[in-house]
């Protein structure tokens, strides 16, 4: 799974631990998704995408042949 | 942007402050044990006597893993999956070792500063991993 949460973020001009702060995780939680080491649970995908006051398919994008996780 | 409480910041002292404690009760009973003169009575109260306290750091322990958030459990499950296991071999081998009249018998006291140290490689390795 892709997303987009490095360039929403750089957009908004939000650090990220402000990012962190404003979903409620770590910063560590920030970083390991922005680098798609890591593909958040549902609740906090939508927390994520609802930060950006952007729908879900807006900051994560499924990829058919993507593996699960690196 | 959410700033932590009051309470939140007192956790980590709590934390380390029973930690304290209970590893100082934990060697009290375990020198009062060591003594001879004491009665059985006393003896069963002084092997009791670590528990109160280790419960409270087990419920504080359990608090704060409630607390993380779903990434960082993900990280300290991954720690403390590498520290049981690694443990567990390292007290397999050591018995075998023992059999073989390698070793001496085991101190449980090493099985939990092995275990402490595997967590710390497992905590180390995860957040390697998922940097």
């Amino acid at each position: 799974m892709k997303n987009r949460l490095r360039v929403l973020r750089a957009e908004k001009n939000w650090t990220q631990a402000e990012l962190a702060g404003m979903v409620g995780i770590s910063r560590q939680a920030v970083i390991a998704v922005e680098n798609g080491k890591y593909d958040p649970a549902l609740p906090l995908a939508f927390r994520l995408a609802r930060a950006f006051g952007k729908n879900i398919e807006e900051v994560f994008v499924w990829e058919d042949n993507a593996p699960a996780e690196k | 942007m959410k700033t932590p409480d009051l309470a939140s910041r007192r956790r980590p002292f709590t934390f380390w402050a029973v930690l304290v404690v209970a590893s100082a009760i934990d060697i009290a009973a375990t020198r009062l044990l060591g003594r001879p003169g004491f009665p059985p009575y006393a003896r069963m109260i002084f092997a009791l006597l670590p528990i109160p306290a280790n419960l409270v750091l087990l419920a504080i322990i359990v608090r704060r893993v409630r607390g993380l958030d779903e990434f960082l459990r993900r990280v300290h499950l991954e720690a403390a999956a590498t520290a049981f296991l690694l443990t567990a071999l390292a007290v397999f081998i050591d018995a075998d070792l023992e059999k073989a009249h390698c070793v001496g018998p085991l101190n449980v006291g090493v099985a939990w500063i092995l275990m402490a140290a595997f967590y710390g490689i497992g905590y180390a390795i995860a957040v390697r991993h998922y940097r």
